[in-house]
């Protein structure tokens, strides 16, 4: 797929996908995932079982990650270039927000 | 006092997902816990008495079954229960605070669509037998007895296409939940 269209898929994306995104910059299988976010975000964001799953595999599909190898039937994921640029395309957009909200608060 | 109970017809009672989930969840807290969880539970569902437990349900539908699903699934604590048809059914003990399968919006969404693609499915393939049967009845040369059994035949698969919208419009009213 090409990146305008993974850029229309994804951008802006969840706050779900985001931390999925960042989590699988180490490799990771999903329960995995769910505890690096929960850590990550002091335990606000609690992914379930099926939000992990089937985000795990629309990013899968889209190129935006990929399956490393396995380990005792778990499945493990990293980011792959295009990820990564999205990702980080999606982090410009935010920090653009952070700073048009800045006197806000 | 018995200590079996049939359910039948359930999962066409309980169309929107979430529904289902509670039923299962309001007859585990009163001790009644379905046996298993297989093809033909949709229309008859057998649940033995015990101990009342707070349980959460929770029904999802995967068309295609990979691997990983049901290993993801159990690492997070769910118990895999059966499946009918497409539809999985898990359940996890809980005390305090009710857990999700599906933690945001956009999931609760594509998991209520993929039952709704389900029932779409199904009711693509009544709608050609309505069609296919109607003709017969019409207009093939067939004797006027055969005729009338295709003519009934054609009838009941449009009552079940009619049915199977009524289900289909509920699940799309309820897609957020």
């Amino acid at each position: 797929m090409n990146i305008e269209r993974i850029r229309k898929r994804f951008i802006p994306m969840s706050e779900t996908m985001l931390y999925i995104l960042l989590s699988l910059r180490e490799e990771q299988h999903g329960y995995g995932v769910m505890l690096h976010v929960k850590e990550l975000t002091d335990g606000r964001i609690q992914l379930g079982a099926g939000t992990t799953y089937q985000s795990l595999k629309k990013l899968e599909t889209d190129g935006l990650i990929r399956p490393t190898r396995e380990i005792e039937r778990k499945k493990l994921y990293i980011i792959t270039k295009i990820g990564e640029q999205i990702l980080t395309e999606e982090a410009n957009r935010i920090q653009e927000i952070y700073k048009n909200l800045e006197g806000l608060l | 006092m018995k200590n079996e109970k049939l359910f039948f017809f359930t999962a066409f009672k309980y169309v929107v997902p979430a529904d289902y989930e509670r039923w299962f969840e309001e007859l585990a807290a009163t001790g009644w816990h379905p046996v298993k969880i297989a093809q033909w539970s949709s229309l008859v569902m057998r649940f033995e008495k015990s101990e009342p437990r707070k349980y959460r349900y929770v029904v999802d539908a995967q068309p295609t079954l990979k691997k990983d699903y049901i290993q993801t699934y159990e690492e997070f604590g769910w118990e895999h229960l059966g499946q009918m048809a497409s539809a999985h059914v898990w359940r996890q003990l809980y005390s305090d605070e009710r857990p999700e399968s599906f933690s945001d919006a956009p999931s609760r969404e594509a998991r209520n669509k993929r039952f709704m693609m389900a029932v779409s499915v199904s009711l693509t393939i009544f709608l050609f037998a309505t069609i296919a049967f109607a003709a017969s009845a019409l207009f093939s040369d067939l004797a006027s007895s055969d005729r009338l059994q295709f003519g009934i035949a054609a009838g009941l698969f449009f009552l079940i296409t009619v049915l199977l919208s009524i289900v289909m419009s509920k699940v799309r009213k309820n897609l957020d939940r």
